[in-house]
C-alpha cells in the first residue's frame, strides 16, 4: 500500500513538472512579459521543441551537428513577445578572444505577416527577416564584467594605453577621442562593439551574409547558465500586424562556443509556425 | 568558384571571386639579407596602430627568425603539413593552392591560431647553432645558420581573408589594392583569421572585430611610405606599386626587382594568394629552404643578389632602399649614382653607390695637432 502511495505520488509530481508539449511556438497572453529565464510565468505557456540542423546552405557550413534542440516557449502582452530559449550545453562558453568562440542564439521572424515566406536562412531579396540575437559574453558586460583586458585575461600586464596619458584629463573628451581612436570598430559605432546595456541585437537581413543594424524594436534579454545549459529570454516588439489568434512564422539558431561556432557555422531550425494566442 | 590567373604560379587557379586587379597594386621589397631583427619596425607600427584595448598582443609587423621562429607559432610549418608537400614543375606550379584544397563546406583551406600560439613572438629568436671548438652541444636539421623574416599583412592580390569572410567585410581597394577589415561591418566570426595563412588578421576580444594592417594607407595616400618602412634603420625595405608581369615598367623599382630582374620573390606563392611583399632570399640560407619559403625562383635570385657589385643598375636600386621617406615611384642610374624620382617625376634623392671615404693623417700638420679618435 506504501508503494502504491508512493508511486502515484511520484506519477502525479512528474506530470506537474512535464511542460506542456505543443507542435507549434504558442505565444500566450500574460500581463507581463517575463524578463527572467526562470520566471514562473513560463510554466504557463506550452513548450516547443525545436529540431536543428547543421546551416549547410553556405559556406562555411557547420559539418559537425552540435545542439540537437531547442527547448522554446513564449509570452506577449499584446505589444512585446517574449521566447524562452533553453538548450543543452555542457560548458559555458563567455569568455571572447582569439580562437575562443561564445555561446549565442537567436529567433528570426519574418518582417512582414503574410502566407509568403522568405527563405528560412536570413531570408531573401525583397523578403526582409528579423533577427533579435543574444550573446553570452554580453551577457557577462550587462551582469557586471569589466570592460578591460584583465577582466578576460585576470593575469594580463598593460604598461600604457595612449588614451591613459597624464596630459589627458580623466573622463575628458579628449580621452574619450583618443580611446576610440584605438578602438576603430567603437568610432565607427558598429553595434556589436560594446561596451552594451543589452545582451541582444536587434538585426535585419535579406539573404545569407546580409545581417546589419535593425530596428531597434526594443530588443532585452537575459541568459543564464544553469546545470543542463541554457536558459535565454529574448523580447522584442511583437511582430508588425500580428492580431490575437493569428500565426506568424518564427526560426532559430544556436551557438556552442566549444564547437568553435560562430556566424554561419550554427545549428538552425526551419520555420516554425507562430501563434500569438488571444486573451 | 572562379577560374584567375596567378602569375606567382605560372597558371589559372580557382579563387572565391573572379579576378579583379586593382588601379594599381601596393608592393613592398624585403631585403631579408640586411635585416638584423632590431624590432624597430614592429614597435614603430605598434605604437602607431595597436596600442589599444584588446590589441595589446597584436602584431601587424613582426620580425621572426627562421628557420625556428614564427609568430603565430608553427603558423607556416601547420599549414605546409596540411597541404601536404606540393609540386612545382619548373615555374609552374602543379600543386593545389589553399583554394583548390579546401575541404567540403570551407571556403579555404585554414586553421585557426589558439590563444598561446601568440604568446611566443620571439620564440626561436637567433636560434642558430654554430661551429664551436669541441663540437656542437646538439644536432638540429638546419645547423649554422638562421636569418631574419620581417612579416607584415601582403595585401594579396587573392586574399584569403577576404575569400573567407561570409559577410564580406573585408575589402580591397580598387585605388592600390590595400585589403581592409571594414570596421563597420565586421563581426568577429574569425573565419578570416583562420583563411589568412599568413596570420596577419587578429581578433580584438576588447571590440568583437578583426583587425590587420592597413599598409598605413594614410600615408601612402600621401606618397609616403607606412611606418615599418620609414623607421626601417636596416634601410631593408622599399615600397612602391607593382605592375601586372605584362606591364612591368623598368624604371619602376619594384617592378624592376619583382618582374624584370626576379630577385625579390613572394612568400609562400604555392598558397597561391598572390602576397605583394617580396622577398630578397637570404644568400646564406640552403637554396631547398628558400624554395620552400620563396618558391623555384630563389636559387636565381640569390645568385643575382651575390652578384650584385658586378651589376651597376641593380646595386644602384638597392642603394635606395631607405634613402627617402617618401614612395619611389621611377629610378635611374646617373654613373655612380641612383637617382629616385615620385610619380610625377619629382626627384626625390639621389645616393651615391659608394659612400666616399675620407681618411684623415692623425697629425694635423696645419695646427701641429695630433688628432685623437673619440666619441
Amino acid at each position: 500500500m506504501r508503494y502504491t502511495i508512493l508511486l502515484v505520488a511520484l506519477f502525479s509530481a512528474a506530470c506537474s513538472r512535464a511542460p506542456k508539449a505543443a507542435n507549434e511556438v504558442v505565444a500566450v497572453a500574460s500581463a507581463k512579459v517575463p524578463a527572467q529565464p526562470d520566471d514562473a510565468t513560463w510554466e504557463g505557456a506550452p513548450e516547443y521543441t525545436a529540431k536543428l540542423v547543421p546551416q549547410d546552405l553556405v559556406e562555411p557550413r557547420l559539418m559537425n551537428p552540435s545542439t540537437p534542440e531547442v527547448r522554446v516557449r513564449s509570452v506577449t502582452n499584446g505589444s512585446e513577445i517574449a521566447f524562452r530559449l533553453e538548450w543543452d550545453d555542457e560548458s559555458k562558453n563567455d569568455m571572447p578572444g582569439p580562437s575562443r568562440m561564445v555561446d549565442a542564439c537567436a529567433v528570426q521572424i519574418p518582417e512582414k505577416t503574410e502566407k509568403d515566406l522568405p527563405e528560412p536562412q536570413m531570408g531573401q531579396e525583397g523578403k526582409r527577416v528579423q533577427v533579435t540575437y543574444w550573446r553570452s559574453d554580453w551577457q557577462a558586460t550587462v551582469d557586471g564584467r569589466g570592460d578591460t583586458i584583465r577582466d578576460i585575461y585576470p593575469n594580463a600586464t598593460v604598461d600604457h594605453y595612449p588614451f591613459q596619458s597624464k596630459a589627458l584629463e580623466k573622463g575628458s573628451d579628449a580621452e574619450k577621442e583618443m580611446a576610440q581612436r584605438y578602438a576603430p570598430a567603437r568610432a565607427l559605432g558598429n553595434i556589436r562593439s560594446g561596451p552594451r546595456s543589452q545582451p541582444v541585437e536587434q538585426l535585419v537581413a535579406n539573404g545569407p551574409g546580409s545581417l546589419s543594424p535593425g530596428e531597434p524594436l526594443s530588443a532585452k534579454g537575459k541568459g543564464a547558465f544553469g546545470k543542463k545549459g541554457w536558459a535565454v529570454v529574448i523580447s522584442r516588439k511583437l511582430p508588425e500586424g500580428l492580431s490575437a489568434n493569428q500565426r506568424t512564422h518564427i526560426a532559430f539558431a544556436v551557438w556552442q562556443g566549444q564547437q568553435q561556432e560562430s556566424g554561419a557555422r550554427k545549428m538552425r531550425s526551419g520555420w516554425v509556425s507562430l501563434l500569438r494566442k488571444g486573451e | 568558384m572562379a577560374r584567375v590567373f596567378n602569375w606567382q604560379l605560372g597558371r589559372e587557379m580557382s579563387y572565391w571571386y573572379p579576378e579583379s586587379r586593382p588601379q594599381r597594386q601596393f608592393a613592398a621589397v624585403f631585403d631579408t639579407n640586411k635585416c638584423i631583427a632590431c624590432q624597430t619596425c614592429t614597435l614603430a607600427c605598434k605604437t602607431t596602430w595597436t596600442s589599444g584595448k584588446g590589441q595589446e598582443y597584436m602584431l601587424w609587423n613582426n620580425v621572426e627568425t627562421k628557420p625556428y621562429g614564427s609568430y603565430p607559432l608553427a603558423y607556416d610549418i601547420k599549414l605546409l603539413e596540411m597541404l601536404n608537400g606540393q609540386q612545382w614543375s619548373g615555374a609552374k606550379y602543379e600543386g593545389q593552392t589553399l583554394f583548390e584544397s579546401a575541404p567540403a563546406g570551407e571556403r579555404v583551406l585554414g586553421w585557426r591560431p589558439e590563444q598561446r600560439d601568440y604568446a611566443y613572438p620571439n620564440v626561436g629568436e637567433d636560434d642558430c647553432a654554430g661551429q664551436v671548438d669541441h663540437g656542437e652541444f646538439l644536432s638540429l636539421p638546419h645547423m649554422n645558420w638562421f636569418f631574419y623574416l620581417p612579416r607584415i599583412c601582403n595585401h594579396c592580390t587573392y586574399p584569403a581573408c577576404l575569400a573567407s569572410c561570409p559577410r564580406g567585410s573585408i575589402y580591397k581597394r580598387q585605388e592600390d589594392g590595400i585589403v581592409l577589415v571594414d570596421q563597420g561591418r565586421c563581426r568577429g566570426y574569425q573565419e578570416c583569421v583562420r583563411g589568412c595563412p599568413y596570420k596577419k588578421v587578429f581578433f580584438n576580444p576588447m571590440t568583437g572585430t578583426s583587425e590587420k594592417c592597413i599598409a598605413c594607407f594614410p600615408k601612402m595616400e600621401q606618397g609616403i611610405t607606412p611606418q615599418c618602412f620609414e623607421n626601417c634603420i636596416g634601410k631593408i625595405r622599399l615600397s612602391g606599386y607593382l605592375s601586372p608581369p605584362g606591364k612591368a615598367r623598368p624604371d619602376n623599382p619594384i617592378d624592376y626587382l619583382v618582374h624584370i630582374r626576379k630577385i625579390a620573390l613572394p612568400l609562400f606563392p604555392q598558397f597561391g594568394l598572390e602576397p605583394n611583399v617580396y622577398y630578397i632570399p637570404p644568400i646564406h640560407a640552403p637554396v631547398s629552404f628558400n624554395q620552400q619559403l620563396f618558391g623555384p625562383g630563389a636559387g636565381e635570385a640569390m645568385k643575382a643578389y651575390r652578384n650584385a657589385m658586378n651589376d651597376p643598375d641593380l646595386a644602384s636600386l638597392l642603394c635606395l632602399f631607405g634613402s627617402t621617406e617618401k614612395v619611389i615611384n621611377r629610378y635611374h642610374r646617373q654613373g655612380e649614382l641612383a637617382v629616385a624620382a615620385d610619380e610625377k617625376g619629382v626627384e626625390l634623392v639621389r645616393v651615391p653607390m659608394r659612400e666616399p671615404v675620407h681618411i684623415r693623417p692623425a697629425v694635423d700638420q696645419k695646427n701641429q695637432l695630433v688628432r685623437i679618435n673619440c666619441p
